[in-house]
């Protein structure tokens, strides 16, 4: 393999410059796939990243049962703090709580502490927090069994949406990609079928003298490699380019869905594009010798 | 013997039937060729020795290797003890002279030295010197044919196998590659060739294997024996 590397090389670039339309148009629709799936790939993680965001701002709020001393209450808040995946517990006394309800229900006539005279009427409460969004559910469950705990409220429809809006997302951004990727084979199997009939001849005397399979393979892989990682380049300085001029134009006007900004994360988005572009190559070589080429 | 066919038949998927009991050998150096009218089954003779086919009934041996039983990752290695000439010469036409050559040494995993050195050498041998960097379609129909035979015997093949290689060849040039092959063949390399110019085998004094609707209807090995 290595000895004949760069005789595959010449082979593989000759055979991409004599069918020169038909490389370039590969690889403008390599480009084309490769610039969806960047897209939606960025869409996603930028998506979840919202996503996350909002989860991990979900919190459960336990209502402590009034009958509970002081001690008592203070046990509980232990109690859930050693609770596993809890992430934070904070005590909202039930005075703070009437002041909250106050400052949101404030009008000029009248207080709240009027209306509801000098029994407050709210019990004293945790607001807990979970180290992982989707186990909110599960440790308010377990919360809502301990003793003293009057009531528990965390959300439920609100988390049960998002979660089922999170798999949305995914579900669609991973279809997108499905189909986007069997494109991009198909388009590179035609391609090296075409460049294999137009070698039919060469093959045909390669098989004949005595080359291996996989010398004959060798640089149709090559051409196949060269065709997905060359779109996938131009692909991604697209990306490039258009995610730059998003973060510089656009963040200011939708500073409440943060944009991810990370080099290292996006730098790693960009070399996956160009793995999955040289990844497309093979398979899509692959396909078509499988098909095409009987040595 | 380098080549045994026993009991060969072979009949297409097509339901053609090409060869139909088909058995000879040949010795290490023997010249011999392949006489009959299109559709005797000539070719299908040679495809079976180069294992492009596989025959329906009866064992091939080619220096005592079973073809019939060979393994297909063997089957690029086996090849390369044969040379093959072909009617309408196969020539890259995008390579010249030399890289057509070198091209049959580059894909058995040559390197760039013995390239170098052995291209230029059988260029010399077949006379085509000085013609080194000249294309396809600059060439007669004979130095083509000159191009494909030395792209045949770069790897020193044990056999060469010359399937019709003077049929699009006017009969003074055919004379001239038949003496190239001759001289291939004194040099001890076995050669079989097919053809149906009669003119070409007449004076020879070579074996002549005549088939007809895919049976052997006369092979003159023991008069050519008792001539010599």
């Amino acid at each position: 393999m290595f000895k004949n590397f760069g005789y595959f090389i010449r082979e593989a670039g000759t055979s991409l410059s004599r069918n020169r339309l038909l490389s370039i148009a590969t690889i403008s629709t390599i480009a084309i796939c490769i610039f969806i799936l960047g897209v939606a790939l960025l869409l996603t993680l930028n998506a979840n990243r919202f996503i996350d965001q909002l989860e991990s701002d979900l919190e459960i709020m336990v209502f402590v049962d009034q009958e509970l001393d002081e001690d008592e209450t203070a046990d509980l808040g232990d109690l859930l703090e050693s609770t596993p995946g809890v992430q934070s517990v904070e005590f909202i006394p039930r005075d703070k709580a009437l002041e909250g309800l106050e400052d949101k229900f404030r009008s000029e006539k009248y207080t709240l502490r009027d209306t509801v005279g000098k029994d407050n009427p709210l019990p004293d409460s945790f607001s807990v927090k979970a180290e992982q969004p989707h186990e909110v559910v599960k440790i308010a469950q377990e919360i809502e069994k301990m003793p003293g705990v009057y009531k528990v409220n965390y959300g439920k429809e609100m988390v049960e949406r998002l979660f089922s809006v999170t798999k949305l997302v995914r579900i669609i951004s991973m279809v997108l990609i499905l189909l986007l990727a069997f494109a991009a084979v198909f388009l590179i199997a035609t391609t090296i079928r075409l460049a294999v009939f137009s070698r039919r001849k060469e093959i045909y005397l390669m098989k004949l003298v005595g080359a291996t399979d996989w010398f004959i393979r060798w640089p149709f892989f090559l051409e196949g490699i060269i065709l997905g990682l060359v779109g996938s380049l131009i692909a991604i300085g697209l990306l490039v380019l258009a995610y730059g001029s998003l973060l510089q134009n656009i963040q200011n006007a939708i500073f409440f869905i943060p944009l991810i900004e990370d080099s290292k994360m996006l730098t790693g988005v960009y070399l996956s594009l160009l793995g999955t572009g040289a990844v497309l190559g093979v398979a899509g070589t692959w396909f078509s010798l499988n098909r095409f080429l009987d040595v | 013997m380098i080549v045994q066919f026993y009991n060969v038949s072979k009949t297409y998927p097509n339901g053609v039937k090409a060869l139909n009991d088909v058995s000879f050998k040949l010795d290490q150096g023997e010249f011999v060729f392949l006489m009959g009218p299109s559709g005797a089954g000539k070719s299908t003779v040679i495809k079976l020795m180069l294992r492009e086919e596989i025959p329906t009934r009866g064992q091939i041996f080619i220096e005592s290797r079973s073809v019939v039983r060979m393994q297909k990752k063997e089957i690029p290695f086996f090849r390369r003890s044969m040379g093959v000439v072909f009617q309408d010469f196969k020539l890259l036409e995008n390579k010249t002279v030399s890289e057509n050559i070198a091209f049959a040494m580059r894909v058995v995993g040559a390197g760039n030295q013995e390239i170098r050195q052995r291209v230029p050498q059988v260029i010399k041998m077949v006379g085509l010197d000085g013609k080194n960097d000249r294309f396809p379609s600059q060439l007669s129909g004979g130095e083509q044919q000159r191009v494909g035979i030395a792209r045949a015997i770069v790897n020193r093949p044990l056999i060469l196998i010359a399937d019709e290689p003077t049929g699009n060849l006017d009969i003074d040039t055919s004379m001239g590659i038949m003496e190239l092959l001759y001289d291939i063949n004194r040099a001890g390399t076995t050669v079989i060739m097919a053809t149906h110019a009669r003119e070409l085998v007449k004076d020879s004094y070579k074996r002549v294997i005549t088939l007809d609707q895919g049976r052997i209807i006369s092979d003159n090995e023991a008069a050519i024996g008792d001539a010599i």
